[in-house]
């Protein structure tokens, strides 16, 4: 048999299994990191859009298309080679794929958020502004705290996106789990058994994450 | 910041010059993105299947769904088309093993998807057929697909929105894609902004006109709602 004539080494996972959880780890701060600021700009982005002025709104309605429509792979490249070039600031790739991460997540985020923000009565705004709160007042202490529920389930499918769209930054040689599998693979030429690591890892933090998302939608289904 | 954006001088002109491989590239693309789409709504739908049926399968079916959503294309294209080659010498070509990659990944969100709009058809209509003496099969061709077709078909459509972007990964290892071509590209001409800013709106293009059509298409399905 074909099959059967490939010796499997699975030792060199268990020797360099520091490197994966190292390389790992790089993939799961990046991905917070890159979520923090597409939730920061998605919020903004989102208010934006449901001020009802045409001159915020039309331009948050184009940045999400745009940023729904261009791949990770396209935004990673187009910041680090491209941007950089263009504003003279030589970004590390730490920084251009967070800022990419970023920009790619708050598409998505941005339409949670509206949703969240439209999900809201009116009457809501419209009491708490004849009771003498202004408008930002208003968003602080009523609006977003009740959009707060709506939006965290959503946001947490967000993330685990970008989590699996992390995986890719290897591409310009940060050095995360793919790139350690890659690395090993060409110095030991095991490339199933460093892929298949890198797999079941992947598995092991999307199913975590994945959990946490379900737990929270659950609780926050039961506070209402 | 401002004399900064001033000093580089734009030059355009690399992307007019670069069409003829963009073209060769799209073809390829779309080729890879047709194919996927074809058959993750086949394969996606006999796993909505499994996964609905009786116990032993549906776990399995569970667990497929499980466990393919949870990878990305890069880990799926990097096995398919290293680990598999090495290790049971199943060498597929860079354009297969890309189409595998992106048939696997989105089998299992469309499984998600169409169990989703199977569940929505009311139980009175599957009762109504089974009771006017249709079998199983045919009540489920004739009666709840039918049906579970049209609350699927935006979510469906939303997800070849997801092919089309996830085929520039395919580029990482060398199927003459696209992202593939604008790669060579930018190594010739060392002008990624011109060169990444074209491609990404030649992606841009392609994803606003596959959800315009779902869009329409959506219209259309549910016209007889309205």
């Amino acid at each position: 048999m074909i099959f059967l004539d490939y010796q499997f080494d699975w030792s060199v996972i268990t020797d360099h299994w520091r490197l994966f959880v190292q390389g790992a780890w790089v993939d799961v701060w990046v991905a917070v990191a890159g979520f923090g600021f597409a939730c920061l700009i998605g919020l903004g982005s989102a208010i934006l859009r449901q001020s009802g002025v045409p001159v915020f709104s039309i331009p948050s309605f184009l940045y999400v298309q745009v940023m729904r429509g261009v791949p990770l792979y396209v935004m990673i490249v187009w910041v680090y080679f491209g941007v950089a070039n263009v504003i003279g600031i030589n970004f590390t790739n730490f920084q251009a794929v967070i800022i990419a991460l970023a920009l790619t997540g708050s598409g998505y985020t941005t339409e949670i958020f509206r949703a969240g923000l439209t999900a809201i009565d009116r009457g809501q705004m419209e009491a708490a502004r004849s009771m003498g709160l202004n408008r930002a007042w208003t968003y602080w202490h009523v609006i977003l705290p009740q959009a707060f529920r709506i939006v965290v389930p959503p946001l947490g499918n967000t993330f685990v996106g970008l989590l699996k769209g992390a995986t890719i930054i290897s591409v310009i040689a940060v050095p995360d789990m793919v790139f350690v599998a890659n690395e090993l693979n060409v110095t030991l030429f095991t490339p199933f058994e460093a892929f298949t690591a890198v797999a079941i890892i992947l598995v092991v933090l999307v199913s975590f994450f994945s959990a946490i998302v379900y737990f929270l939608e659950r609780r926050l289904k039961l506070a209402t | 910041m401002s004399h900064l954006l001033l000093t580089y001088s734009y030059d355009w002109s690399v992307v007019t010059q670069s069409l003829p491989f963009f073209m060769r590239g799209l073809t390829i693309t779309i080729q890879i993105a047709v194919y996927s789409i074809g058959l993750a709504l086949v394969l996606g739908l006999i796993v909505a299947l499994v996964r609905m049926g009786p116990p032993p399968l549906s776990q399995i079916g569970f667990v497929y769904v499980q466990i393919f959503r949870s990878l990305s294309l890069y880990v799926y294209i990097l096995f398919l088309y290293f680990g598999l080659g090495v290790a049971f010498h199943i060498q597929l070509d860079r354009i297969t093993a890309g189409i595998a990659a992106l048939t696997l990944l989105n089998s299992a969100y469309m499984a998600e998807i169409y169990r989703a709009a199977i569940l929505a058809v009311d139980p009175g209509q599957r009762e109504a057929a089974r009771s006017l003496g249709l079998g199983t099969i045919a009540t489920f061709v004739n009666v709840t697909f039918p049906l579970a077709w049209r609350v699927a078909i935006p979510s469906l459509v939303n997800q070849f929105t997801d092919i089309i972007k996830d085929t520039s990964v395919v580029a990482l290892i060398g199927a003459g894609d696209l992202m593939y071509q604008a790669n060579e590209r930018n190594s010739f001409f060392q002008r990624g902004f011109e060169i990444y800013t074209a491609v990404a709106a030649v992606y841009f293009v392609m994803v606003v006109i596959v959800a315009q059509l779902a869009w329409r298409l959506e219209r259309r399905l549910q016209r007889h709602l309205a």
